[in-house]
């Protein structure tokens, strides 16, 4: 049986990996039918899940028991992306009633693939509102694997200050680690997978391994029977990896061109499959100091490690002692050391002797190793078989432990052996390049990490200047892609530089046309700028790509709310509720233009809501506020705007209406405080300064109020509001041309607004007396009394008026 | 909604909408009729159609009662009747009449219309809060019994900036800073 389930199960991986989902599940259905086997069933919830239907698989797995690592990780996937949180969670730690599994034990118990499964689980404990469980958990999965990423977005959002630089860095547990092999297609992995070096878990090397092997060629089984095409096995837990590390690999590791020799390359291009010879599959010519198991292999079969590239052929790795070298996390490594050390050899060799058991266990491990070595293709008849069999999850990795345990030591001192023997001989200087290579590669990765991870941190703690220098300075290759512009865009967003953002983010459109996220900032910021044209485009193209994403219904909502058609809005803000029901982002929109309905209820519900989904919302804490301005209730606006404020400390606009509340709590000197404050931080604020010359006008400080505003006339000229306090100041000052002038002024510069206030200012000068506004009756009665400059200005003004 | 051929400028109220000065708020609202025929009712009068209309049956003065939930502030009154479509059955003297309920009402407008195709507004000189709003066609062109009309929207002016008891702003650069979004 289990000899046939490998061609099947070789097949199946293949169809994975070109996508034809059709044929994998078909055949996935049959082997599991025949099979019945948990490998089996595995395999066929996989092909579903990849295949874009997660509920088949999540009813398949509950189903039937799962009990190995792999099928209850993707258990707990397929739970939390149908929103069955309880359960994801209840798979992966064993439930609430029942005793649970500490974080510890979890990483014992899925062994490689604890990063993910960790990672998994901080997201449903984030989301079941246990935000400090959550956490530990994003930072235990960041300590196994310091190439995630979205852990460590994740605490930032939960306002974790977390220092990057101790994040993404290779700790002692990694290094032994072969690096992660670029999981994926297997095209090109060997470059990536140089770079990836340390840190992967070996599960991914394997994988990647694998990947390559199958990518780079067939598998010529000398002696297995199978059709064993490397391909078949899908790295998928090695994407991820495999996405890093080509991050590292600009550069410096691939540096390490192909070393033509036996057609491998530590890089694995197009040619580093690995021999095929049947002794073992490294690649490299090199050895490779992290891969015992490698070595090991190597040891076996020196000499047909010539063989010509063009073959490759698959051989197993010598499970026993690839495991440990998946282990110990060797990278790739397959350098292929010419002279094997000898203590290296035997019994970790043993591949080609293996039982069908034991190597079973080692295929997993090896695996993992994979990475750029996927060149490196063990060699062992018996285990070629059972190759295709099992895409190493990093689940597997539990067995693959516990029989590498014993030839751990072995496998160390084999490295040490490496690494000696390579300083040591010449021969070891393709190997010590390729190690130095690697290792620089790897070093890259985790450089750009952790500059773009000290960029995220400031932005999400609002440092938006700092953000800026740090993601500017990012190399422009890396500078110039969507997602470093787009956060450079928010961070411009969130200093209220409207233009500067607008410009960042028209680029992110043109480099990267496909990119949704973030796309709702930059409709708000065209919002703000009242640029119907550029966002209805906007709008319209995002909604045509992509109808099933919050940011484009987002977008289409701003559209119509600049167009004042708020009805609509409404309707598109719902809808992207619908689509995402947790993008928070579009409950406070939606709040926003309830707001401007006036239906102070309902937005006062969409703003709590954007709040129970995200609490480091400050737009909504915001909104909250300002609802609370508008019924008048001024002291809980005031708090709402300051718990914003703690969480978006350089906000002007913030700080702006903090100061507006507390004059209107009667508090104005604090109220003058915070408005001075808030002119600190951005000069460039108009209406910081009205409201500064406001709060002075009211408590009568009339001179510093003129100041303010004829320094404010040299900004904003055109502006209506600011001639309108110029005139009431004068009024009180009693000059009443200036006043009336500037009046007349204000008028002139907006005729249609509503404009009673001006013109029931103009008539209160008047007839103080009278409670009606007359307007043509007083235009009369004025005229006698004013100059004849002033007259005609005012009928100029008028007379606009009465249309 | 087709714009009618001999609107003064400035007198579309989806123009006037845009402007963001004013809101229409006739969702807010109860809308009840003195009489209609079926098929020609409320509906008809508020679906943004010019097409469609309100066909009263029964004696004069045709009403249309408008009750809010709460005091609003109502700033204008848009009715649109069209004299070439409708000849005798278009209104020719409109009453205004607001008030808290239906024994409270006073006349606050009566206007006459005029042209062959417009929009009516009795503008008030200053925005009116009330509970309701009666608008009563007093009489028809041509002594028509019955009236048509085609659509009546009521709005209410927009809440100036969201902090601060200013009207509007006017520039772009200070809109800007108004409010977080």
């Amino acid at each position: 049986m289990t000899v046939l389930q490998e061609p099947v199960q070789a097949a199946v991986w293949q169809a994975l990996n070109h996508y034809a989902y059709m044929d994998a599940v078909f055949l996935a259905e049959r082997l599991y039918a025949e099979v019945g086997s948990e490998e089996a069933l595995y395999l066929l919830a996989t092909c579903y899940f990849r295949s874009g239907k997660a509920y088949k698989a999540y009813r398949l797995l509950k189903t039937h028991t799962c009990s190995t690592p792999q099928c209850r990780y993707l258990l707990a996937k397929c739970c939390v992306d149908l929103s069955k949180l309880a359960e994801g969670e209840q798979v992966l730690t064993g439930g609430v009633l029942n005793k649970q599994k500490s974080q510890d034990d979890i990483i014992t118990e899925f062994g490689d693939s604890a990063s993910f499964t960790l990672s998994l689980l901080g997201h449903i404990y984030c989301k079941t509102d246990r935000v400090a469980k959550g956490s530990e958990c994003f930072q235990k999965s960041l300590n196994l694997n310091p190439f995630l990423w979205s852990p460590f977005q994740s605490l930032c959002h939960l306002g974790e200050k977390l220092d990057p630089d101790q994040v993404f860095r290779l700790s002692s547990l990694h290094i032994p680690v072969a690096p992660p092999p670029p999981i994926s297609p297997a095209q090109n992995p060997s470059h990536r997978l140089d770079t990836a070096l340390m840190e992967t878990p070996q599960d991914t090397l394997e994988l990647n391994r694998l990947n390559l092997e199958s990518s780079n060629g067939k598998l010529t089984s000398d002696s297995t029977v199978s059709y064993i095409d490397s391909s078949l096995i899908s790295p998928d837990p090695c994407s991820l990896l495999a996405n890093t590390v080509s991050m590292g690999s600009t550069g410096s590791l691939l540096g390490k061109p192909n070393k033509p020799k036996s057609g491998r390359s530590l890089l694995g291009g197009p040619a580093a499959l690995s021999p095929l010879t049947p002794s073992f599959g490294i690649l490299a010519l090199d050895p490779s100091p992290g891969d015992p198991g490698y070595l090991q292999n190597y040891s076996g079969s020196l000499d047909a490690q010539q063989t010509a590239p063009s073959k490759k052929v698959r051989t197993s790795t010598a499970p026993l002692g690839r495991q440990e070298a998946g282990r110990l996390g060797t990278g790739r490594l397959l350098v292929r050391s010419p002279a094997p050390p000898s203590s290296v050899t035997s019994p970790q060799v043993l591949s080609p002797t293996l039982v069908a058991p034991p190597n079973i266990q080692p295929r997993r491990s090896t695996r993992l190793f994979t990475s750029a070595s996927s060149t490196a293709k063990e060699n062992s008849k018996k285990l070629k078989m059972k190759f295709p069999t099992k895409i190493p999850n990093r689940k597997t990795k539990c067995k693959a432990a516990k029989t590498a345990n014993s030839n751990l030591n072995e496998s160390l001192d084999i490295l040490k052996l490496d690494s000696s023997m390579n300083d040591s001989k010449g021969l070891s200087t393709p190997g010590y390049q390729s190690i130095t290579l690697q290792r620089a590669a790897t070093d890259m990765v985790l450089y750009m990490l952790r500059e773009l991870g000290r960029g995220y941190q400031a932005l999400c703690c609002y440092n938006c200047q700092e953000a800026i220098s740090i993601l500017s300075s990012v190399p422009a290759h890396h500078y110039n892609t969507g997602w470093v512009l787009t956060h450079i865009g928010r961070a411009y967003f969130e200093l209220a530089e409207y233009t500067q953002a607008e410009r960042v983010f028209s680029e992110v459109r043109r480099i990267e046309a496909y990119r949704v996220e973030g796309m709702e900032i930059y409709s708000t910021t065209l919002w703000h700028l009242q640029k119907d044209v550029a966002l209805s485009a906007l709008s319209k193209d995002l909604t045509d790509m992509d109808r099933l994403c919050p940011q484009a219904w987002c977008v289409a909502g701003n559209c119509f709310s600049l167009q004042q058609e708020h009805d609509i809005a409404i309707k598109f803000f719902q809808r992207a509720i619908q689509v995402d029901p947790g993008f928070a982002y579009a409950y406070t929109l939606l709040g926003h233009e309830f707001a401007l309905t006036e239906e102070l209820d309902r937005a006062l519900a969409c703003f709590r809501n954007a709040i129970r989904v995200n609490n480091r919302h400050y737009n909504a804490w915001y909104g909250l506020g300002m609802i609370y301005y508008k019924q008048e209730k001024f002291s809980l606006a005031e708090i709402h705007f300051k718990k914003a404020l703690s969480i978006n400390p350089q906000s002007s606009v913030m700080l702006c209406h903090i100061g507006v509340v507390q004059h209107a709590l009667k508090k104005s000197d604090s109220a003058l405080e915070t408005l001075n404050r808030a002119i600190g931080i951005d000069p460039k604020n108009p209406l910081c300064k009205f409201h500064r010359a406001s709060i002075l006008f009211a408590n009568d400080k009339y001179k510093a109020a003129l100041q303010e505003l004829e320094e404010l006339k040299q900004i904003v000229p055109k502006e209506s509001l600011v001639y309108f306090l110029i005139g009431k100041v004068y009024k009180k000052l009693g000059q009443t041309h200036l006043a009336l002038m500037n009046f007349s002024w204000a008028m002139d510069l907006d005729p249609k607004g509503a404009n009673n206030q001006i013109k029931e200012a103009i008539d209160k000068r008047y007839l103080p007396e009278d409670e009606e506004p007359v307007t043509e009756d007083f235009l009369y009665d004025s005229e006698s009394s004013m100059t004849d400059a002033d007259d005609s200005q005012l009928h100029t003004a008028e007379s606009d008026d009465v249309l | 909604m087709a714009t009618p051929s001999k609107t003064p400028p400035g007198a579309d109220p989806k123009q006037l909408e845009r402007t963001g000065t004013v809101r229409e708020i006739g969702s807010q609202a109860v809308w009840s009729l003195s009489s209609c025929k079926p098929g020609f009712g409320v509906d008809q009068l508020r679906d943004d159609n010019l097409e469609t209309y309100w066909q009263s049956d029964g004696s004069q003065p045709h009403l249309v009662n408008i009750q809010f939930r709460r005091k609003t502030t109502v700033k204008m009154l848009c009715i649109y009747a069209d004299y070439k479509s409708d000849e005798s059955y278009t209104p020719s003297k409109i009453s205004v009449r607001v008030g808290n309920n239906f024994h409270n009402l006073q006349e606050v407008r009566v206007r006459t219309y005029t042209g062959p195709t417009s929009h009516i507004y009795p503008p008030k000189n200053s925005p009116i809060r009330t509970f309701m709003i009666q608008v009563a066609v007093l009489a028809n062109h041509q002594n028509g019994r019955d009236t048509h009309m085609r659509q009546i929207k009521i709005y209410t002016p927009v809440e100036e900036s969201s902090i601060g008891k200013f009207p509007r702003c006017t520039t772009v650069d200070f809109m800007m800073y108004r409010t977080i979004r």
